[in-house]
């Protein structure tokens, strides 16, 4: 699919400890966040713990534990999502490898063994942004 | 004797995934690009994605704007695209109640919207499609079930669908004919594409035997011959030290590259509402090398098909390195020379195919 887009260049951000990258749907099309089942967020072979993990999109934000019943909003093919965690990261000048794990399951493609899903993921290389 | 069909010439916005994901054109911007380039009159959509809201907040002002779009540039809707998420919920399917309200709410924007047809999907059953039937009464809209691989027209559960229909007598019930289960050769592009991330020749070739020796055999009609088919690709790149294909080699040569006859459509051609010309790329002498684009345009002509046939590229997965609207220019001159080889012609003139579409059609779509 569109896997080579997941990470959007230059979007990685760092506050107090919380580090965001903004995220693609790797699919063509829409899904609710019951279908966003988990994402890795890992910086410079350091992955923010599992529990830290947050998901903004259409201006809500959700831990995963909360996505797996929202079946309201949405991602849509061409917005972005962003992708938090607990992940400290030095804000300098130095580049940085940015890499997202993503686990969609698609809702109408239902296999001997369940409901499908994929695992994707892609790795960027980018300073931390200036704001 | 059948007269002769004249298939109207259209194109889905999924063959510009690529495009539209990329940010490259906006909604408006692709349907002002394809009726510019001339790859209409047709237009197909896919709901959820190409509307954003896509259904519950589909509002009469997104709606209004839509439609004077479509006007302006001449196009005809032919097909909204719906999809049957099943899955949806983590935990369970969807009951039977529940899909019925989650497949109403998206014929219902296909209505508004002006689409006469909603390509609705396999895992509908006999049962599920009768339950609708009523809803696609109250839009009148057809509902056209897609029949791709790994499935085909003689597939066991394609038929069970063409006996209810036959058996509910309702001009509302079809389905949608995709190429993708008649292919006769795995996509060179897509071979193309693994030599770029480094498979070797032997291994490429290997492949196209497998795929070959498939075709060969005929399509699988069991799930159980589909998963050894699957298991037979990641096989086949591990003994060569390319673990990392194995899956890639599956899902596009058993889900992609349908192996069945052409003949298999002549089981459901009677209710065939809609055609995707699915296709994956056009060689240098301009012809599609893996989808039997002419013989399966001739086969509808000779068949009196008189509905829409929408371009579906799906080279977009794997090739970046072409620009797609070049391969669709491509495609759709290959089906005009074939309908024009078969003694006729496809309609491109929006309004000859808005009265073709209207009598190829039941009813008029209630919006």
């Amino acid at each position: 699919m569109i896997a080579d887009r997941i990470i959007e260049q230059g979007t990685l951000t760092t506050r107090d400890g919380r580090t965001a990258v903004e995220v693609r749907i790797p699919w063509y099309r829409a899904l609710p966040g019951s279908c966003i089942a988990g994402a890795a967020l890992t910086v410079d072979g350091v992955a923010a713990p599992e529990d830290s993990l947050r998901w903004t999109m259409n201006n809500r934000t959700f831990s995963f534990e909360e996505l797996v019943d929202e079946t309201g909003e949405w991602w849509f093919p061409l917005d972005s999502a962003v992708l938090s965690g607990q992940l400290p990261v030095q804000d300098d000048q130095a580049e940085h490898e940015v890499r997202v794990d993503l686990k969609l399951y698609i809702p109408y493609i239902i296999t001997d063994h369940g409901v499908l899903h994929i695992e994707e993921h892609d790795t960027k290389t980018m300073k931390v942004a200036q704001r | 004797m059948t007269s002769l069909g004249t298939p109207i010439q259209g194109v889905t916005l999924y063959s510009f995934t690529r495009a539209f994901h990329a940010r490259q054109y906006d909604l408006d911007g692709l349907i002002r690009k394809l009726a510019s380039e001339g790859f209409g009159p047709g237009l197909e959509v896919i709901g959820f994605s190409s509307l954003r809201g896509f259904p519950d907040r589909i509002d009469d002002n997104f709606v209004g704007r839509f439609r004077d779009l479509v006007a302006e540039v001449d196009l005809v809707p032919t097909s909204l695209a719906v999809n049957v998420d099943t899955g949806i919920h983590r935990d369970r399917l969807m009951n039977h109640d529940e899909l019925v309200e989650y497949m109403r709410k998206q014929i219902e924007v296909a209505a508004r919207l002006g689409f006469p047809i909603a390509r609705v999907q396999i895992s509908l059953t006999p049962d599920a499609m009768e339950s609708l039937l009523p809803v696609a009464e109250k839009y009148g809209v057809t509902l056209a079930l897609e029949v791709h691989a790994d499935q085909h027209g003689a597939h066991e559960r394609v038929l069970a669908l063409r006996d209810r229909y036959e058996k509910l007598d309702s001009p509302l019930l079809g389905f949608t004919a995709d190429w993708g289960a008649t292919v006769a050769g795995f996509a060179p592009s897509l071979l193309e594409a693994y030599r770029r991330r480094g498979a070797s020749e032997d291994l490429l070739r290997q492949v196209v035997d497998l795929w070959n020796g498939f075709y060969a055999e005929g399509p699988p009609n069991t799930q159980k011959v589909h998963g050894e088919r699957f298991g037979a690709f990641i096989g086949l790149a591990a003994r060569n030290g390319r673990p990392d294909l194995g899956i890639d080699f599956g899902i596009n040569g058993t889900g992609l590259f349908g192996p069945a006859p052409l003949d298999t459509w002549l089981e459901i051609m009677p209710w065939v509402r809609h055609v995707h010309g699915k296709f994956f790329g056009i060689d240098e002498n301009g012809e599609e090398p893996s989808v039997p684009v002419r013989d399966l345009v001739r086969q509808l002509v000779e068949n009196g098909y008189n509905g829409a046939i929408s371009s579906e590229y799906e080279g977009w997965h794997w090739n970046n390195w072409q620009d797609p609207f070049d391969i669709i220019r491509g495609e759709q001159a290959v089906q005009r020379s074939a309908a024009a080889n078969a003694g006729s012609a496809m309609i491109t003139d929006a309004t000859d195919a808005r009265r073709i579409l209207n009598s190829h059609l039941a009813q008029p779509v209630r919006g």
